[in-house]
């Protein structure tokens, strides 16, 4: 499947599976089965993991494209945790990818692992509580290694985002049977699920852009259409340059990760996608006045996943220290050829 | 519902990566670091001999036809030599409006005469141009001019005044847009002539900018003679031939790198950067490598034979808006009085970023007129 028509066939499964009510229904119940098994069944979670590993096959770019439709309607499922992130890290170290939903613990989780037992408290874990396993990277002679839980072993509190996405807090207290070296450090692995957010983030700026304009040229105030104001089609032009710049900045990041590199590219697309954030769902509300404050009006199945993406796997402040520290250690000479070249200019 | 701006990113080829090597190392050897005063963006000062060395390397008129003395070369070619001059602070201002986009407009439109007589000189770096398009009651309404051009025997003589005209007092030749004819809709009756800049009846006459300098000026036309083979294009077609010039000048590297060297600049004269510094330094940099994204995607869909007039002037909009931001996010990380005479070169540079940085989301169409231009295609 070519990756236009995998972005068509996701296209239409998900706009089907994320009808408005779908989408409030599975944020009031905190999981969608029935949408589940139906992107299951088409292997979508499991694109870009090797067939030889369990999953789908296919190219990190072609995951990507589908988790930006999936961010554009606010998909209620562990899209990114099962595919990108957990089955990643899994078939990193060699371990099987289960049939289920798979969530993955986010780095800087405090758990502590004696080389038998696994104890603490990971916070804000997507969708754990509907899991078949709980993915973690642990610190592992020096290096990293996986391991995984059953999530039946663990004890999961419910939690949710500001997008009502599960979020929950998970305590563990388990022996470790089986730890797998991986050759993923927890750098990567942060760089990787910031790499999701921004393919969601895109999606859901592009909602915000299409949703506005389409409301601004249906409703009229003053005698004419919305869009006929200067001021408002102000609003216009912000969303749609930030839809641009962070959908480009996705695909520029994806492509470059592929390649084996996109540290610099991952961290720019992120930083760049907190500010559009920040610009568009001003102006995408500003331009539906009281309209999109309602909960019947889908605008803020889009601008509360943003509120609430943004801040997961690093905030644009992280990103930003992290640039800053990249271009500060080689000095000004360099800060072009950075701009430039991204993570190639790195040496 | 349209489908709204479009913008399919890309990256440098071999051989595209090996002219940017070939740019670097052409200014590392030209204009060591220290040895000439940075320019900001296409305001850098005008060097008649280095635009000459750039001619003689086939970096001007790099898009123009072989046969006038041009590269026939891509626009991400283009880019890429326009990227490396202007974040160098390379001084470009001699050679800017006429490669950028007199020398495009003259071979889009120009008679075979023109084209052989003008794209030489503009591809070596020997022409400077100027754009002789607002007037005093006409600005971002263009539609508003009044200077006029009227038959005689052989030519036209020219009527009016131009204003904002930058280089003028320097350039050889500048493309000038009059009322050839009154029509009920005002667009039409326009005509585009080559005016040369020594012509009897011309006089410039220098409009200092806010901050003292004297790039600016007001051309005054007193019955100036252009002989009939200096009409550009069609008699009447004036507006649309405009409207095409103005297209060639949006979405480059000039809209968001004019304050760039400043915060170069900066880093370089700072030694420890605390916390809140290496912040800002990274959200610039993710700022400048999203806008080159942009504009880069921009340059490869001209090469694939489409023209992106609305993805040129949503990066226009966001990057000149981006260039002041640069120079406020600045101040409130560094404590200083700016003083145009500090021995500072960064501090020297922020002081002239900062008086003239309300040009840039002005010339070459002001933020406003963009919108209206990138709304039209979300209607």
């Amino acid at each position: 499947m070519t990756t236009d028509l995998l972005v068509a066939t996701a296209e239409e499964l998900f706009a089907e599976l994320c009808s408005h009510q779908a989408v409030q229904d599975a944020e009031r119940t905190g999981w969608a089965p029935a949408a589940w098994s139906a992107i299951a069944e088409m292997g979508l979670p499991w694109i870009g993991v090797p067939e030889s590993a369990g999953g789908q096959g296919g190219t990190l770019s072609e995951a990507l494209a589908v988790l930006r439709v999936a961010g554009r309607h606010g998909l209620p499922l562990p899209l990114a945790e099962t595919g990108l992130l957990g089955s990643w890290l899994l078939a990193s170290a060699g371990l099987d990818v289960p049939a289920g939903p798979v969530t993955v613990v986010p780095v800087d989780h405090g758990l502590l692992y004696d080389g038998r037992t696994l104890t603490g408290t990971a916070t804000r874990v997507p969708w754990a509580r509907s899991a078949e396993r709980v993915v973690v990277l642990l610190p592992a002679d020096g290096r990293f290694a996986v391991a995984s839980f059953p999530t039946a072993d663990l004890r999961v509190e419910p939690l949710t985002n500001m997008a009502g996405e599960p979020r929950d807090t998970v305590h563990f207290a388990v022996p470790v049977d089986v730890v797998a070296p991986t050759s993923i450090d927890a750098e990567q692995l942060r760089l990787r699920g910031a790499l999701t957010r921004v393919a969601l983030i895109a999606g859901a700026l592009e909602r915000v852009r299409d949703t506005t304009v389409q409301y601004t040229a249906e409703r009229e105030q003053f005698g004419k259409p919305l869009n006929r104001f200067q001021a408002i089609q102000e609003h216009l032009v912000h969303v749609a340059q930030q839809a641009a710049l962070v959908g480009a900045a996705s695909d520029v990041a994806g492509r470059e990760t592929e390649r084996g590199g996109g540290a610099v590219e991952t961290a720019c697309a992120k930083s760049l996608a907190a500010e559009a954030v920040h610009v568009s769902t001003r102006a995408g509300h500003q331009a539906h006045g009281a309209m999109g404050m309602t909960q019947e009006y889908s605008l803020h199945q889009a601008t509360r996943r943003l509120w609430s993406w943004r801040r997961e796997w690093g905030d644009g402040a992280f990103w930003d220290r992290y640039l800053g520290r990249l271009v500060a250690a080689r000095g000004a000479d360099a800060l072009y050829p950075l701009i430039a070249g991204g993570t190639a200019a790195l040496g | 519902m349209k489908a709204g701006p479009r913008f399919v990113t890309t990256d440098l080829r071999p051989l595209e990566l090996a002219l940017q090597s070939e740019v670097r190392a052409f200014l590392a050897e030209e204009l060591p670091r220290g040895s000439y005063r940075p320019g900001l963006g296409f305001m850098a000062e005008a060097d008649k001999a280095f635009s000459r060395k750039l001619g003689a390397r086939g970096w001007l008129g790099m898009a123009l036809p072989k046969a006038y003395g041009g590269g026939e070369r891509s626009a991400v070619e283009r880019f890429i030599v326009t990227e490396e001059l202007l974040a160098w602070g390379a001084p470009v201002g001699h050679h800017w409006v006429a490669d950028r986009q007199s020398g495009s407009t003259i071979a889009a439109f120009g008679s075979e005469a023109q084209k052989q007589r003008f794209l030489p000189g503009i591809c070596s770096g020997e022409l400077g141009f100027s754009i002789g398009m607002s007037e005093p009651g006409a600005g971002s309404d263009l539609a508003g001019l009044r200077t006029t051009a009227r038959k005689v025997e052989g030519g036209w003589r020219l009527d009016g005044t131009k204003v904002w005209t930058t280089g003028a007092h320097r350039t050889d030749w500048m493309i000038t847009l009059c009322r050839s004819s009154e029509e009920s809709d005002r667009r039409q009756g326009m005509t585009q002539f080559l005016v040369d800049m020594s012509s009897s009846g011309l006089k410039v006459n220098p409009i200092p900018f806010l901050d003292g300098t004297a790039d600016f000026n007001e051309v005054v036309l007193d019955d100036v003679f252009v002989p009939d083979e200096l009409v550009l294009g069609e008699v009447g077609r004036g507006w649309s031939q405009n409207t095409a010039e103005l297209a060639f000048e949006r979405g480059g590297p000039d809209r968001y790198l004019s304050t760039y060297v400043v915060v170069e600049q900066w880093l370089r004269e700072t030694a420890d950067l605390d916390d809140e510094a290496l912040r800002l330094l990274g959200r610039l940099t993710a700022c400048w490598w999203g806008l080159r994204q942009l504009s880069l995607a921009s340059a490869r869909t001209i090469d694939e034979g489409r023209s992106p007039v609305v993805e040129a002037a949503l990066v226009k909009e966001l990057g000149t808006r981006f260039e002041q931001d640069v120079l406020e996010a600045l101040q409130h990380l560094v404590d200083v009085e700016p003083s145009p005479q500090s021995t500072s070169l960064f501090e020297r540079l922020l002081c002239e970023a900062i008086l003239t940085a309300p040009s840039n989301t002005i010339r070459g169409g002001t933020v406003e007129v963009l919108r209206s231009v990138v709304a039209k295609a979300l209607l």
